[in-house]
């Protein structure tokens, strides 16, 4: 089942409930491809969070699927990923979504003085 | 724990994986933990992580999948959760089982086998193909 533009599905969010996993891997590969090792070390750089392998192959695989991501050629036993076209579109959806509500909610602190 | 002990810990819960997960993903799986393992990462934690990710691998449905199996999955782990809390209900306190077991029964009819209903409440029998339940 993968998402595009043919499904009508351009234009939402489907990585809002893909979990943080989800996400995060997308937001390193949008750096260029990486396999799982390099994917742990970026979001541990990036976010400061790090993932379980089984967590990290488990949202692999639920992306691949989805096909916002796909696997390269592999080199020696690791298999790199990349970003697909609707990988990226569904990504600078999510994170315009993000944008909006920590915008709103940022306000809310400001008007209500806390 | 030394790496060879921590790898055969990683080897043995990768095992847990379905086939097909580990004909794709078993190699890398492997050299991805020992080098998780090599900066620091507690064997342990790791094997946790893989742990829960076979778990989830076993009961998440897929277009090759039939649903049944994976009810059937969920329902083994059901009745195993069932054994386990009834062996742990036995093992209680065998002071509470003769406690009950001398207590007399507060409504029962003299030769009926279950509780009589609470006088001026109405009897009601469920009827499903030809059983009959009383409530």
């Amino acid at each position: 089942m993968a998402v595009g533009r043919r499904d009508g599905r351009a234009g939402q969010d489907v990585l809002r409930r893909a979990g943080e996993a989800s996400v995060l891997i997308l937001i390193s590969l949008a750096g260029g491809p990486k396999h799982g090792y390099a994917l742990i070390q970026d979001i541990k750089e990036l976010a400061g969070i790090e993932l379980g392998p089984g967590t990290l192959y488990g949202a692999l695989d639920r992306l691949e699927r989805l096909g916002l991501i796909e696997p390269l050629p592999a080199e020696d036993r690791r298999h790199p990923y990349r970003i697909t076209a609707p990988g990226a579109a569904a990504l600078r959806v999510h994170l315009d979504a993000v944008e909006r509500v920590s915008a709103a909610g940022r306000l809310r602190l400001q008007l209500g003085g806390i | 724990m030394d790496e060879s002990r921590a790898a055969r810990l990683v080897q043995a819960v990768l095992r847990c994986y379905p086939a097909r997960w580990r004909r794709r993903h078993g190699h890398e799986a492997a050299e991805l933990a020992a080098l998780l393992i090599r900066d620091g990462t507690p064997a342990g934690s790791i094997a946790w992580s893989y742990l829960a990710g076979a778990a989830r691998e076993w009961l998440t449905p897929r277009p090759g999948r039939r649903l049944s199996a994976v009810a059937c999955a969920l329902l083994a782990a059901a009745c195993l959760l069932g054994v386990s809390g009834g062996l742990l209900a036995s093992a209680g306190p065998a002071r509470a089982a003769s406690t009950s077991q001398a207590r007399p029964r507060a409504h029962g009819r003299p030769g009926s086998p279950g509780p009589a209903p609470a006088p001026g409440r109405p009897q009601v029998i469920i009827r499903v193909a030809g059983h009959g339940r009383s409530r």
